[in-house]
């Protein structure tokens, strides 16, 4: 559904998207993740076509971006990360006036209104002035706005920001119901690595560049330095010599009877610490291997 | 145009509710269409027996026959040039919030997300601050109209208004001046960072109808046919030219890229 290759954007002197390349398809939710500054926001703007690229290709359903905006905008949808909305008219008004733009039909325009108005528990309060709705009204109001009129690309800047935690739970459901049932692709641009791991397909880590893309999984797969964590009944001081005999243990430590191990190579090694633990009389009562969350690969990634 | 009328339709609702837009200009229309020619006209007959004033009609007015009727004739022409300030005023109080407005609050990025054209965009705001300027306009020359006219029956049994020369500047010169200004205006307001530069800024703009206005009160020169269909030709010539120059300014990518969100 998207292709970008070699995507470059350049301010003066200041590369703000770095040579990026991926390929999200059809009913992928695409996680775009990095720090502040990192490209995000400008590569939605050149996929939404408000900006152009300083260089390389972006394929949208099959169109090249460069000649077919007007087909491209009217396909997609957009919460930016600061969304505005007229605080004068009615949230009704609102949604009546940016659903205007695309070529739905009267009776279905309205009906989605009311669709969205009612799902983000807005239609008691459809004919208020915007201006009287707090934050996370306005936030709903937004994404209800970039969904008005059933785009097949989502590009969602921080969509659960401000949101109460019911609302973003209520949010996110809503985003996995959207790729389960409608086949909405969906760019998601968040800080919320919770979030982005709970809800994406595809995980793309960028600062200017793309430092990795691929599955969580696969993220998870490739980090370096497994976690294993033992609980031993026994006290585990006792045992923590027969640690330093594996080169593939990269750090443990003891705290109470819980012992945090980070190594190399889980798969062939956890047996064999296993059984060294037990013929040294060790009493084990838990021993797991902990997958490394987002937020982990993350800063890991970022810092270096 | 679908489009564009979607945005006049929905920034004309935002206007009626701002009091602030049309109270003034409300104030100055009844002002310059009905007060002050009402109390003029009405006391044409004491102005002209004051020495003073008939020594400036002596002079600007030679071999007159009826100096009545000669006053009310530069009368006329002084209403004339306020006719002239409406569009040139509401213009210069809408259009430079058009674009920046919509910087401060957010919303222009969510709006050009949306496959509406930049020209349709701009003669969208173009609409919003034309149509109310020459509704105005139009009920302010049906007023003074109304107003000199019935004076002017009542007290010299003559009918002066309409003549050929308000025509033109109610329905050309009115309607290029606003669109200048509002062009004007859109390129300001583009380039501008807040809304207080961009008014500060439009008000500016309208400098030039202030200087014919004094330059016809002070008695440099007085508006005539000649000089209406001269500015006529030169506005409507400096018409598309705005417009082209409002487009290409109008650039997506400096207006999102330059403008810090707030």
């Amino acid at each position: 559904m998207i292709y970008a290759e070699n995507l470059t954007k350049r301010f003066n002197n200041i590369t703000a998207v770095d040579n990026i390349s991926f390929n999200i398809n059809e009913g992928q939710i695409f996680g775009f993740l990095g720090p502040n500054g990192a490209g995000k926001t400008t590569t939605v703007r050149i996929l939404s076509t408000l900006i152009k690229p300083t260089a390389g290709k972006v394929i949208i359903d099959g169109r090249d971006i460069k000649s077919n905006g007007d087909y491209i905008r009217s396909i997609l949808g957009i919460l930016t990360e600061t969304p505005g909305m007229y605080e004068k008219i009615s949230a009704y008004e609102n949604l009546d006036y940016f659903s205007g733009f695309y070529s739905i039909g009267e009776n279905r325009r309205k009906q989605n209104i009311e669709k969205f108005l009612k799902m983000f528990e807005l239609w008691e309060r459809r004919n208020d002035p915007v201006k009287s709705y707090s934050k996370g009204m306005k936030q709903k109001l937004a994404l209800a706005r970039a969904l008005i009129h059933e785009p097949k690309i989502l590009f969602l800047d921080e969509p659960t920001a401000g949101l109460d935690p019911e609302s973003a739970f209520m949010v996110r459901n809503f985003i996995e119901d959207l790729k389960n049932d409608t086949k909405t692709t969906v760019f998601l641009c968040t800080h919320n690595l919770e979030e982005a791991s709970s809800l994406s397909d595809i995980v793309c880590i960028i600062k200017g560049k793309i430092i990795s893309i691929s599955t969580l999984e696969e993220l998870q797969n490739n980090k370096k330095g497994k976690r294993v964590e033992v609980i031993i009944k026994n006290g585990p001081d006792k045992f923590m010599p027969i640690f330093s005999e594996f080169k593939e243990i990269i750090h443990s430590e003891a705290a109470g009877n819980k012992i945090n191990l980070t190594l190399e190579n889980p798969e062939t090694i956890n047996p064999v610490i296993i059984k060294k633990l037990t013929d040294a009389g060790a009493e084990i009562v838990y021993f797991n291997e902990i997958k490394a969350s987002l937020e982990e690969i993350y800063l890991d990634l970022i810092k270096n | 145009m679908k489009n564009s009328i979607k945005i006049f339709r929905k920034e004309i609702k935002e206007i009626i509710k701002n009091r602030s837009i049309w109270l003034p200009i409300l104030a100055v229309s009844l002002m310059f269409s009905v007060i002050f020619p009402a109390i003029l006209v009405f006391s044409l007959d004491s102005i002209v027996k004051d020495p003073d004033t008939a020594n400036f009609i002596a002079k600007i007015f030679q071999n007159v026959g009826n100096v009545e009727l000669a006053m009310l004739d530069f009368m006329i022409k002084q209403f004339m040039i306020f006719l002239l300030l409406i569009p040139a005023m509401l213009p210069s109080l809408i259009a430079p919030a058009a674009i920046v407005l919509e910087k401060e609050s957010n919303t222009l990025e969510p709006l050009l997300a949306t496959p509406i054209r930049t020209g349709e965009l701009l003669f969208g705001k173009t609409l919003t601050s034309m149509v109310p300027s020459f509704a105005i306009s139009l009920i302010d020359f049906i007023l003074i109209t109304a107003v000199v006219d019935t004076i002017g029956y009542t007290k010299f049994k003559i009918i002066p208004l309409p003549t050929w020369e308000w025509f033109v500047v109610t329905f050309v010169l009115s309607p290029a001046i606003s669109f200048i200004i509002t062009m004007i205006s859109i390129i300001i307001s583009s380039k501008s960072t807040d809304i207080r530069s961009a008014q500060g800024i439009g008000a500016v703009v309208i400098f030039p109808i202030y200087a014919v206005i004094g330059m016809q009160i002070g008695g440099l020169f007085l508006i005539n046919v000649k000089f209406i269909l001269i500015t006529c030709a030169v506005l409507l010539a400096i018409c598309p030219l705005v417009l082209r120059m409002a487009v290409k300014i109008f650039d997506r990518e400096n207006i999102l890229t330059k403008w810090k969100m707030k």
